[in-house]
């Protein structure tokens, strides 16, 4: 095998691979294209991570959903608590940052990885951070809704149909129905991005372990 | 300043687009991710560039980011497709230099590389280009022990690939 490896090695070496050479000006043309590296595919969806949800309370619908709030009576609860996760998403944003200005292709191949693996990990961690948050607003809606006295009243427009039903079923099914959502939201958000992840990340993950196995 | 540091980074790309040739070949089936694969390094290249201070060769300076790129930014999944076409084409050997059992043998030698994994085709690739073993270790982030362990396993591999 050596041999043919030697033999291998001198072919390599002399060798004018027969592709068409590049000119000065395709080269050129080359180096202001957009990478397509994961790099800079992470870094694009983490933004959205970041910025998607903070874009949706801007939309009419669910500023009318803050009203529901004020109708059961937690707005005030969750203004505490969006204070509280704005602090910490502004936290994973800094680290995020912090740990995206060190990947550097001038690396070695194992830290490269590592940094790069580093990095989706604070994302990783916001999200599940968020998933947690939305689970945690949806039992806030839960207790409001249990605690709430007068729950007809939190639906002003469908106060004429409701009249019929005894407002202990309407708790029911409104407390049955805001936590169904809720699982459902949480399940497909947190399922949409680790497919994503798991997708872009799955070559690079692999060739990582084979890099660290060997220093095992 | 900018202009300039750009035709010298072309220049000097474009007299040494060899190197990144041979990667994308390792590494891709087909003519368009070749160019999808050089595009990408090129890319690279130019950007961790202002970093470059020219106490390396140019050339020492490329394979990092070449292999770098191929092995942890490339995001494309390579694609199975037919090979034979676009590798009978790469892979032409000057007849008249080779007696036929040699390029017989050259030939499953290339094929037999290309179905290793993509670290062994980085330590493989480092190997042909005569790198010792200090250099495979750092541009890999593994111990020079590991190194040796592992050229010798991927000679092992190639073996049982060539000798089923």
């Amino acid at each position: 095998m050596t041999d043919e490896l030697e033999l291998l090695k001198k072919d390599w070496q002399k060798k004018e691979f027969n592709v068409p050479k590049l000119s000065y000006e395709e080269i050129h043309k080359m180096i202001w294209k957009k990478s397509s590296s994961i790099v800079r595919w992470i870094l694009i969806i983490s933004i959205l991570e970041f910025t998607v949800p903070q874009l949706l309370y801007l939309l009419p619908s669910m500023q009318e959903g803050m009203e529901i709030y004020e109708n059961i009576g937690v707005a005030k609860y969750l203004r505490i608590f969006s204070i509280f996760t704005y602090i910490v998403a502004f936290y994973f944003i800094f680290q995020f940052y912090k740990r995206f200005k060190e990947i550097s292709v001038l690396d070695n191949s194992k830290n490269l990885m590592k940094k790069i693996i580093k990095t989706r990990k604070t994302v990783k961690h916001y999200v599940i951070f968020s998933l947690s948050m939305i689970m945690v607003t949806i039992i806030i809606m839960i207790i409001g809704v249990y605690l709430n006295d007068n729950i007809i009243s939190a639906f002003p427009e469908l106060k004429d149909s409701l009249e019929n039903i005894s407002a202990e079923k309407l708790k029911i099914t409104v407390m049955l129905s805001i936590g169904v959502f809720g699982i459902i939201l949480t399940l497909a958000m947190g399922g949409i991005y680790f497919l994503l992840y798991g997708l872009l990340l799955r070559k690079l993950k692999n060739n990582y372990s084979e890099l660290k196995h060997l220093a095992v | 300043m900018n202009k300039e540091l750009e035709h010298k980074f072309v220049t000097e790309l474009q007299d040494n687009q060899n190197i990144v040739h041979k990667v994308c070949t390792l590494y891709t089936n087909d003519r368009d991710s070749h160019n999808d694969l050089f595009q990408e390094i090129t890319i690279q290249l130019w950007k961790a560039y202002p970093k470059f201070r020219g106490d390396a060769k140019f050339s020492t300076w490329m394979y990092r980011v070449a292999l770098n790129t191929a092995i942890t930014l490339y995001r494309k999944n390579k694609r199975r497709i037919d090979t034979s076409d676009y590798e009978s084409i790469i892979f032409k050997i000057k007849a008249d230099e080779y007696d036929e059992t040699e390029e017989l043998q050259l030939k499953l030698m290339y094929k037999a590389v290309k179905q290793l994994n993509d670290v062994d085709k980085a330590l493989v690739f480092l190997y042909l280009e005569d790198k010792n073993y200090t250099e495979i270790s750092e541009t890999l982030g593994i111990t020079e022990v590991n190194a040796r362990v592992k050229m010798n396993r991927i000679k092992t591999k190639l073996r049982t690939i060539l000798n089923p």
